[in-house]
């Protein structure tokens, strides 16, 4: 026993270096694939932080460059755009899949609008010429803008949602309720949407979209999200609901012809 | 306590300066100097040699988990750390070490720290690549990796004593 303990005390350092070995040589040989992927995975998440930090000071160096690639890719697009904007502004899309197509827009733009009245109203820049006829939706990229009133050989004239007739059917995009969408006043930043009944559940920043019940708008054109809302009217919300499209700003706008309305309209009109 | 201190910082220095630049230089694809050994052999000569060998597997499995060779560089590392303590026996002086000395160039010159690198790489680099390949066949090619390598490690070694590990 004793020789025993001295010898381990003689040959410690010994000792310890061959076990180390051995554990070394044994996470070469023997780790399975299994643990090498753990471990590697671990890996990954220890140094791959330090990898990425290392990754963002590289890009952070090359920022220069690619800002210089952006701007001269910008420079192009906007020449390309320039190049095409003049035949965009008068182009009729036309499209020869009529049959098959449902909805169809024609791209215009408002050359008036007026905001802070109580009866708003807007032109637009194409008219019978190109397509557009009462009762057509109008939308931006953002959102809804509102409806078709009356179109003239060249230029139509729009009732947007800050107007106090406007009315139209949208609902709330978590629980497909459908209320009455309309305006009154004085902000044109938000509208009413009424007819939601009490025991309705939402919440504020809810989205509110088109409900497609009307032959004038698809389903599913955003509206806006619920920014307040009250009971006071008894069994029906008054929810507040802050609007997508900035009407002050507004300059380029999409028509959309709906090809199967009239069809619609005429079935609906049989049992009235 | 500062010598504990200084190496501490000279492991992780000399471990991110691996991971982090040397590891990306390459040279013929497949030789990149590994100069994490500046820490074994930059280590006091009054280090206890079980410290010297835990010190090795704990530099080669931290190189190891960046580098995703698992055990390679633990075993050429402990075995380089193993082989340092009989170098310095064979390369000591007469009258042993001066106490207040450490393993530099600035006290013992340019051929003896040479020598005492040339071989402690040359011992590791042999360990880490034929772990690598892991069999005999390609035995020559192997060898002259090792060599290559050994000679690629260890000027960069000597040289980073000129700039970086000046005292």
């Amino acid at each position: 026993m004793r020789t025993l303990l001295r010898f381990i005390q003689k040959y410690s350092d010994l000792l310890l270096f061959l076990l180390l070995e051995i554990i070394a040589v044994i996470l070469i040989v023997q780790s399975s694939h299994y643990q090498r992927s753990k471990l590697i995975n671990f890996n990954r998440q220890l140094t791959g932080y330090v990898y990425s930090k290392v990754d963002g000071a590289r890009e952070y160096l090359s920022l220069k460059e690619v800002n210089q690639q952006l701007a001269n890719e910008n420079l192009e697009l906007r020449n390309k755009l320039d190049l095409i904007s003049n035949e965009l502004d008068t182009a009729l899309v036309f499209s020869e899949l009529r049959g098959e197509q449902r909805y169809f827009f024609v791209p215009s733009r408002v050359v008036k609008n007026s905001v802070y009245d109580q009866y708003n109203y807007m032109t637009l820049n194409k008219g019978k010429k190109d397509g557009v006829f009462r009762d057509m939706g109008v939308i931006s990229d953002r959102g809804l803008v509102g409806i078709v009133l009356e179109s003239s050989a060249n230029f139509a004239t729009v009732i947007p949602i800050i107007n106090r007739n406007f009315r139209l059917s949208a609902k709330i995009k978590s629980n497909n309720y459908a209320g009455i969408l309309q305006w009154e006043g004085p902000s044109p930043r938000s509208a009413v949407l009424s007819e939601i009944p009490f025991h309705v559940s939402f919440a504020e920043g809810d989205t509110i979209l088109t409900s497609g019940f009307s032959s004038i708008f698809p389903e599913g054109i955003k509206v806006g999200v619920i920014e307040s809302f009250s009971l006071e009217r008894g069994n029906f919300y008054d929810i507040k609901v802050s609007l997508f499209t900035e009407f002050q700003s507004l300059y380029h706008v999409n028509v959309i012809r709906n090809y199967r309305q009239e069809e619609q309209l005429n079935l609906e009109n049989l049992y009235p | 306590m500062y010598i504990i201190t200084r190496n501490i910082f000279r492991f992780a220095v000399v471990v991110l300066f691996q991971v982090l630049v040397m590891d990306n230089v390459m040279i013929n694809g497949y030789m990149i100097p590994y100069v994490y050994l500046l820490f074994i052999l930059l280590m006091p000569f009054e280090t206890p040699r079980w410290l010297q060998l835990l010190a090795g597997f704990g530099l080669g499995l931290t190189i190891d988990l960046f580098s995703h060779t698992l055990g390679m560089h633990t075993a050429a590392t402990v075995l380089a750390a193993f082989a340092r303590s009989y170098m310095l026996d064979l390369l000591a002086p007469r009258d042993g070490y001066d106490p207040d000395s450490f393993p530099r160039i600035h006290y013992f010159g340019f051929y003896w720290f040479l020598k005492y690198t040339l071989v402690i790489v040359f011992i590791h680099h042999l360990a880490l690549f034929y772990l690598e390949v892991f069999q005999l066949k390609e035995f020559l090619s192997t060898l002259l990796r090792v060599i290559l390598s050994t000679l690629l490690s260890a000027s960069t070694i000597v040289l980073s004593q000129y700039f970086v590990f000046r005292k």
